[in-house]
Parts: C-alpha cells; sequence; structure tokens
C-alpha cells in the first residue's frame, strides 16, 4: 500500500500569528497562499517560455519542406515572432501580454490565441467538473462499503477490480465503453463529439457526454476509492473510534460522523491532483472521443510549433493545477479543527 | 509539492502512457475493432443505383486538421483543408474522376504557339455572393496564387512562367496569359484544386467561392459547415447543408463512421476495411497516384554507380511491399512516376526482384557486403517506415545490410541532403513532376531529393512541355522516360490506391483517381 501516507502536516506550514483577530489572521493567511501561488505562476511563466525558446526555429517547423521555397512566408512568420529581438525583451512584451489579457496570436492559422483556446478551457472545465461530480460520491461510496466490509469477500472483490481498473489504460477503457455502447453491441450513445457548427458548445449534447465522463470516472475512480479506504481503515482502528462503538453508536453513524470526516482530507487530497491532472493530461481521451479540449489542442499546437498557443495553453494548465491545490489546501484546513484554529487563534 | 512525490509511482505511469500511449492507442485500437468487426458478416448497402433524395445534412470526417485548418482556397494542407476548398472554390479547369482535364470556370483555354494562352470565361456563374464571375476575378486569383514574391501551394510552377506584364485581362469574358517560356500543358496547372478562382474583393473572413456549397461557419481544427448553393451553375446539391468535421484519430472517425455520426470519411486504414463493411457502411477503392518512393543520390556513394542503383531497384520485391505496407490496396510501379499521364511508359519491361542479378552488379561495382543508412520517418504519409522495414529484409537476402534511422520529424534542415531516405508525393502529370522532382533546384527542381542533374533528361522534358502535338510530346516523355528506368536515383515499388468509407444510405459517390471521395464533390452525394 505505497498510497498510505499520510498527508503533510498543514500546522507546519501555517505560523499561527498571535494577538490578531480570527477574521484578519485568515485573510492574512490567505493572501499569503495567494502570493505564494502567483509566484509560483511566474516561476512557471519563465520555465515555459524558456523550453518553448528552446525548441529551435519554429518558422522551419511550420513550413516544413516548403521552408526553402517560400522566403515571403519566413521573413513574414519571423517578424511575428520579433526573431531579431532578445530572449529577454521578448519575455517581458510576452508576459506583459498575458497580464493585459492578450496572449498573441496563433503562428499556425494567424487567429488571436485567446479566441480559440477560450472555448476549448471551457470544454475541458466542463468535462473535468462533470466527471468529478459523478466520480467523488462514487469513490467515497466504494471506499466506505470497502472499508465496511474490510478484508472480508465483498472487500477483496472491489480491491481486485479496483486493481484491474487502475491498471488499464483509460484509452483500452474508453475503447471498450466505445466498443460496447455506441458500434458493435449496442448503439446507446454516440462514439465521438460532434461539435455542432453552430456554435453551441459539446455538452449541448447530453448523450455524447456519457462515454467521455464514464471513461474518466473509471479512471480516475480506483486511485481516490482506494486512498480514501485506506485512510477510513486507520481512522476505523484509532482509540476514538472504538470508544464510539463502546459506547453504542449504531455502526452507520460511526463511520459517517467519526471516521469519513476524520478520513476525507487525504482524499481531498488526492482528488485534486487527479482533477488537475484531468484537466492538462486527458490528451489520450479528449482524442479517442474527439472532445474538443485542452489536451488536444495541445498536442495539435506542438505538433504545429505554434508557439504563442503552446505558451498559452501550458500557462493555463498551469493556472488550473494551483487553482485546484490551493482549494483543495484551504478545504483540508477548514475540515482539520487543529489546523482551523492554528490560524485563526 | 511533497504531495505530488506520493503519487509517484501512478503519475509515471501515466506520464509514460501520455507520451507513448498515442500511437498504442491507434495500433491497439485498430486492431481490436478489426478483430472483432469481421464477424458480423453481410455486404455493403448505398453507394450504388437507386434513386437520390433531395434535403438532409451530410456529414463528412475528414482526416487530420488542427488550429492550422484554413478555408484559404490556395494554401489547403491537410485533408481536411482540401475538402473544404474543393466545395467552397472551383478551377478554371478541373481534373475528372478519370484524371482528365475538364473544363470548369473556364470555357476553353487554348494556345497556339504555347506561349500566349486565351481563357474563355464560362458565361452566367456566379460566385456565392451573386456577383458574376469575370476575367477580372480569374486575372486576380491567378496573381494572388502565383505571386512571384509568395507563391502559394498551386502557384509554384506558375509564378516562374507567367509573364505578369505581357499577361492582359481583354474582355469581361476573355483573359490573355503570356509565358515568359513555352508551356504546352498550362491547362494541367490551372486544373489544380489549389487555383481556385475567388472574387477581386475576396475576404477569408468571409470567404466566397463558386461551389457547389456556400460558407456558413468554420471553426479551425474542429468544424466547419457550408450552405447549399441554389444557383451553382453545374448540378445543385442533394443535401442542405454539408458539415466537415475534423478528426485527428483514425479511431474516432472510424467509431464516428460507425455510429453513424458521419456518413463519409476519408482514408479509411486499410484494415478496418472489414469492419466498416460488416457495419453495413460501404468502401470506396480509386486507383491512385500517390507514391512514396526511396531516394537514392545519384551525386554520392555508393549511389553515383548507376550499377548500385540499378542493383538496389532489383533487390525490391514490389508485390510483398503492396500486399504488406498497403493491405494489398495498391498497383505495381515501374520505377516511374505519373502513371496517370497518357504518356507514361506502361511498354516498359515491369521490373522484379531479382536478387542473382542484383548480387552481381553490386560485386561488379564492387560493393559486396553494402552497408546503407535509409532515413525515414513517421510524418512521411503513406506508411512509409513499414516500407523501410520491410526494405531491410528484402536487401539482406542480397546481402545488403540496411540500417533504418527514423526521424522525428523527417522533413527538418536535413531533408533533401540523405544519402538514402523515402518521400511522399501525390498524383503529378510526368512534366511537372519531373520539374519539381529532377530537375537542379535552380531550374525549377524544389524537392529533388535524388540530386538527379541530367541534362539530356532535362532537355527531353523541356522540349516536351514546349510541344503542343500531343504525339510528338508523348514520344519525347517516352524517351525521358527510359533514362529514368535505366539510370534514375528513384525506387517506385508500387502506387497506392484510394480507400474511403461512407455509412449505409449514403449514394453517388464515385471513385476517382484525383482526390478522395470522388475528388470531394459532396454534390453528387444523397444521404
Amino acid at each position: 500500500m505505497t498510497h498510505v501516507a499520510t498527508l503533510q502536516d498543514p500546522l507546519e506550514e501555517v505560523a499561527p500569528p498571535r494577538g490578531r483577530s480570527g477574521a484578519a489572521a485568515w485573510t492574512i493567511w490567505l493572501l499569503r497562499r495567494l502570493g505564494l501561488a502567483l509566484l509560483t505562476l511566474w516561476l512557471v511563466s519563465v520555465l515555459v517560455f524558456l523550453a518553448t525558446a528552446a525548441l529551435g526555429d519554429p518558422v522551419r517547423a511550420i513550413l516544413g519542406r516548403d521552408y526553402n521555397s517560400n522566403p515571403g512566408r519566413v521573413a513574414q512568420l519571423e517578424a511575428q515572432l520579433n526573431a531579431d529581438q532578445g530572449l529577454v525583451s521578448r519575455y517581458f512584451s510576452w508576459l506583459g501580454g498575458l497580464l493585459t489579457g492578450d496572449p498573441g496570436t496563433s503562428l499556425a492559422n494567424q487567429q488571436s490565441v485567446w479566441d480559440q483556446i477560450s472555448d476549448s478551457v471551457v470544454n475541458t472545465l466542463v468535462l473535468v467538473f462533470l466527471s468529478s461530480l459523478v466520480m467523488i460520491p462514487v469513490a467515497f461510496g466504494i471506499a466506505m462499503i470497502s472499508a465496511n466490509y474490510r478484508r472480508r469477500r465483498p472487500d477483496t472483490w472491489i480491491q481486485t477490480v479496483l486493481l484491474a481498473l487502475a491498471g488499464i489504460p483509460e484509452f483500452v477503457i474508453g475503447i471498450l465503453l466505445v466498443f460496447v455502447f455506441s458500434t458493435s453491441v449496442f448503439h446507446i450513445f454516440p462514439a465521438v463529439t460532434i461539435v455542432s457548427p453552430t456554435g453551441g458548445p459539446p455538452w449541448e449534447s447530453a448523450k455524447g457526454m456519457v462515454l467521455p465522463i464514464a471513461c474518466l470516472v473509471l479512471a480516475v475512480v480506483p486511485y481516490v476509492s482506494r486512498i480514501v479506504r485506506a485512510s477510513l481503515l486507520e481512522v476505523l482502528d484509532s482509540d476514538y473510534v472504538e470508544l464510539a462503538r463502546l459506547k453504542g453508536i449504531p455502526e452507520p453513524v460511526v463511520m459517517r460522523k467519526h471516521a469519513l470526516l476524520n478520513a476525507i482530507v487525504p482524499g481531498i487530497q488526492v482528488i485534486a491532483l487527479q482533477l488537475a491532472w484531468l484537466a492538462g493530461g486527458v490528451v489520450l481521451v479528449e482524442t479517442l472521443f474527439a472532445y474538443p479540449g485542452v489536451g488536444r489542442q495541445l498536442v495539435d499546437s506542438v505538433r504545429n510549433h505554434d508557439v504563442p498557443m503552446v505558451q498559452a495553453l501550458a500557462m493555463i494548465i498551469a493556472a488550473f493545477y494551483i487553482v485546484v491545490n490551493l482549494v483543495a489546501d484551504i478545504i483540508s484546513i477548514l475540515l482539520t479543527p487543529r489546523a482551523r484554529t492554528a490560524i485563526s487563534s | 509539492m511533497n504531495k505530488n512525490s506520493r503519487r509517484s509511482p501512478a503519475l509515471s505511469r501515466r506520464q509514460l502512457l501520455k507520451y507513448s500511449g498515442l500511437g498504442i492507442a491507434a495500433v491497439g485500437g485498430s486492431s481490436f475493432l478489426a478483430a472483432c468487426g469481421g464477424d458480423d458478416g453481410g455486404g455493403g448497402g448505398g453507394g450504388g443505383g437507386g434513386e437520390q433524395h433531395s434535403g438532409g445534412i451530410l456529414i463528412h470526417g475528414a482526416t487530420g486538421g488542427g488550429s492550422k485548418d484554413t478555408l484559404d482556397p490556395h494554401a489547403p494542407v491537410t485533408s481536411a483543408d482540401i475538402s473544404r476548398v474543393n466545395n467552397l472554390y472551383e478551377p478554371l479547369l478541373f481534373w475528372n474522376n478519370d484524371y482528365q482535364i475538364e473544363p470548369a470556370l473556364a470555357e476553353s483555354v487554348e494556345s497556339k504557339d504555347s506561349v500566349t494562352w486565351t481563357v474563355k470565361m464560362r458565361p452566367g456563374v456566379t460566385f456565392h455572393n451573386g456577383k458574376t464571375v469575370t476575367a477580372d476575378d480569374a486575372w486576380f486569383s491567378i496573381k494572388r496564387f502565383a505571386d512571384p514574391k509568395a507563391p502559394l501551394s498551386g502557384g509554384g510552377q506558375l509564378s516562374q512562367i507567367i509573364d505578369f506584364q505581357s499577361s492582359k485581362v481583354v474582355d469581361e469574358t476573355t483573359l490573355q496569359l503570356v509565358l515568359n517560356t513555352p508551356y504546352a500543358i498550362l491547362d494541367s496547372l490551372l486544373a489544380e484544386y489549389t487555383t481556385g478562382i475567388i472574387p477581386t474583393d475576396f475576404d477569408l473572413a468571409k470567404p466566397v467561392g463558386t461551389g457547389a456549397f456556400a460558407y456558413k461557419s468554420f471553426e479551425p481544427g474542429k468544424t466547419s459547415s457550408f450552405t447549399k448553393y441554389a444557383d451553382y451553375w453545374g448540378d445543385a446539391a442533394f443535401v442542405d447543408e454539408l458539415q466537415i468535421q475534423d478528426f485527428d484519430n483514425d479511431n474516432a472517425k472510424v467509431n464516428a463512421l460507425q455510429a453513424g455520426q458521419v456518413q463519409t470519411i476519408d482514408n479509411l486504414p486499410y484494415n478496418l476495411v472489414d469492419t466498416i463493411k460488416g457495419a453495413g457502411g460501404g468502401v470506396l477503392v480509386a486507383e491512385g497516384g500517390q507514391w512514396v518512393p526511396f531516394t537514392m543520390r545519384v551525386d554520392q556513394a555508393p549511389f553515383n554507380d548507376v550499377k548500385v542503383r540499378q542493383a538496389m531497384r532489383l533487390i525490391v520485391d514490389r508485390q510483398a511491399m503492396i500486399d504488406q505496407v498497403l493491405s494489398g490496396y495498391g498497383s505495381l510501379g515501374n520505377d516511374l512516376y505519373a502513371p496517370l499521364d497518357p504518356a507514361y511508359a506502361s511498354d516498359l519491361p515491369q521490373r522484379e526482384q531479382d536478387i542473382d542479378q542484383a548480387k552481381s552488379l553490386l560485386s561488379q561495382a564492387g560493393q559486396e557486403g553494402l552497408q546503407v543508412e535509409l532515413f525515414t520517418g513517421d510524418d512521411i504519409p503513406g506508411n512509409a517506415p513499414a516500407a523501410a522495414n520491410l526494405f531491410v529484409e528484402q536487401a539482406k537476402k542480397a546481402g545488403v545490410e540496411v540500417k533504418v534511422t527514423k526521424k522525428t520529424p523527417f522533413y527538418d534542415d536535413n531533408y533533401l541532403s540523405y544519402t538514402f531516405a523515402q518521400d511522399f508525393w501525390n498524383t503529378r502529370n510526368y512534366i511537372p513532376q519531373a520539374v519539381v522532382g529532377t530537375f537542379p533546384p535552380d531550374q525549377g527542381g524544389t524537392y529533388n531529393e535524388t540530386h538527379w542533374d541530367n541534362a539530356d533528361h532535362r532537355d527531353l522534358v523541356n522540349a516536351a512541355a514546349k510541344e503542343l502535338d500531343e504525339a510528338k510530346r508523348s514520344d519525347l516523355l517516352h524517351q525521358a522516360q527510359e533514362i529514368e528506368y535505366n539510370e534514375g536515383g528513384l525506387i517506385i515499388w508500387g502506387f497506392r490506391q484510394q480507400v474511403d468509407g461512407y455509412g449505409a444510405n449514403v449514394q453517388g459517390l464515385e471513385p476517382s483517381k484525383y482526390l478522395p471521395l470522388g475528388n470531394y464533390k459532396f454534390n453528387k452525394v444523397s444521404v
């Protein structure tokens, strides 16, 4: 059980300020966390810029074998990239653009980067949000059932299935789902997302969302479930749960009130990581279902050597990671009485 | 950040999949589907006779596409782009399904001396905005795609031969093109799909053409839609609306066809042909002229010795290449390109594998136990790496050791400098192909992979390009092909057949030698 590791004690990162009111203490703490998040984001922007600048000559990559035969286009693209300016001044003009909401113009099609990625960002967020709506209750439910039947037959069955699911790559799950539910066995759900040319979002057709969401849920539930089960078991073995049982509190209440609430924090942390992974890493699932999201666009942009697009998408994915982790930390602290009082006292 | 380290085993597995999985997904998924689809049996429906019904929406699943997508009539890149420009715009002339030139927006393109050409516009043709097509529009379009400073896809050669000072619009329906060198097959350049005619006030944001479908919406990398153009000068479309969806993944594309979400797809993977047939769909197979040659640099050892080149050509088992690389969907190549050209030298004996002869040629050249490095890459279309690996096996029999090096990307700075490599070519007739592929770069040979520089051959091709008499031109081209057949640096083992798929209710599709899905002429298709 390598997954069973204790969460870093939130007390360690928070030095409790003394002698201030609770609200002020909370504000200061929050501001500090936000500041740290912004600092991280800035470091990411430096890394992203350096990495994309080191990719080689994008103009040559874009034009491929037409590079030598079309000097006019070469000059045009080089002008657009400000290839004559130094690295540092290019970085600052790019950063300035990001801050003012203008991440530049795509090299591949000369359209605004923001216009192109805003839709995919929303699409991916919706996919991730809907998946988590399904995934969180399912994962916790399974973990509770599993912990309840600890080391008895239902638990063994559940753990075997979860391990198997965790071992199957998500695109294989996706292929199986499509095979069973849309092409060969049944014809219940659409196999791919057909983007409506009238500009409607892909979730307009609810049926089309079922298989991608199912695929993501099946890919993520095993991890979350196993972590929650492990921490539930730990809590269930603790003295205060034992005491609650001895006092005659019914087992469902013990599970819900005494055990689950105390075991929830590691679950929140692993959910945050999974959600962040979903936002940036669902390339395979998006590709399989032709879902117009961030992952597919990133792959396409990398293939096109479309530097402004890659930079903008990388920044958005990084921002999502940071925000999700921040939110998870806040929720964790709110759910951990010790940490809560440490901040506000 | 220590939260991440806790999950590092899982993350690394995921990352591994993220970076290596796409290929596996495609391969694994394809064979899985193929294996399961064969059981259903049953024949294909549709595509054949029967009454065609008007109305409805045709959704075409296009291969490839991405944020690079464009509606530019003169710079289409992917299959998705090509399918769009073929329905929005039309050139002056057009290749028909048999790869013969037919008049389109021009009634005629004629010349007496192959220098001065008269283009007569078809009267009464209107753009989607109602404006009548005139010679001004044609001249504007030609100047756009054949701009000598920055020629677009279709204008590379035109930009060099048109005399822009002397050419002029004579009247509303007549355009006079003057060339700076005699060129007898100008009509074939004006028949390419990349030379569509657009109005003088063309705006790419609201593109207007003369095709059977008019622009409605466009999202790069995702989808585009077009409405039937009722005043189309040819056969108006059966369907009311055409949608073209991009698919960057073959599985998604085929799944969509099987689930009935799209009605047609281009470039059906060969291993999924039975799956589509089993699901009641149809498969359109067309002869074609696409080829993936091995290219030997004739100016570098060991291939500067013609005997070595001849030996390499005798090593290839052409039928095995077609069977294994193209799943049998191909026709034999004879180390000559342009099989659809009327002047194709089909009378030259078909070259076959002859290991003994190859060995003897190699020993005459003092190259027994020859070792060569073969460069290939996944971005060469047409399953090139598979052909490279098969060639390794075939070369072993003749004692030639071939080492395959896969470049990612293949088309980088070193492209055109490899001693031994592969490349991909679409259908073209002999003269334009010979110019672009075998002439020195300063004479138009932009993609001369073999560095072939043969004055006799060049003179024959140039003479043929000036010759208006078709019989005489064929004779000159035959001589040119003989030189290449005997001494050339290309190993052309076969030509790929075009395989496309369509749904059960689709009617009106006819195979074309030029472009997939009957030249993408969706006005002929009903659903």
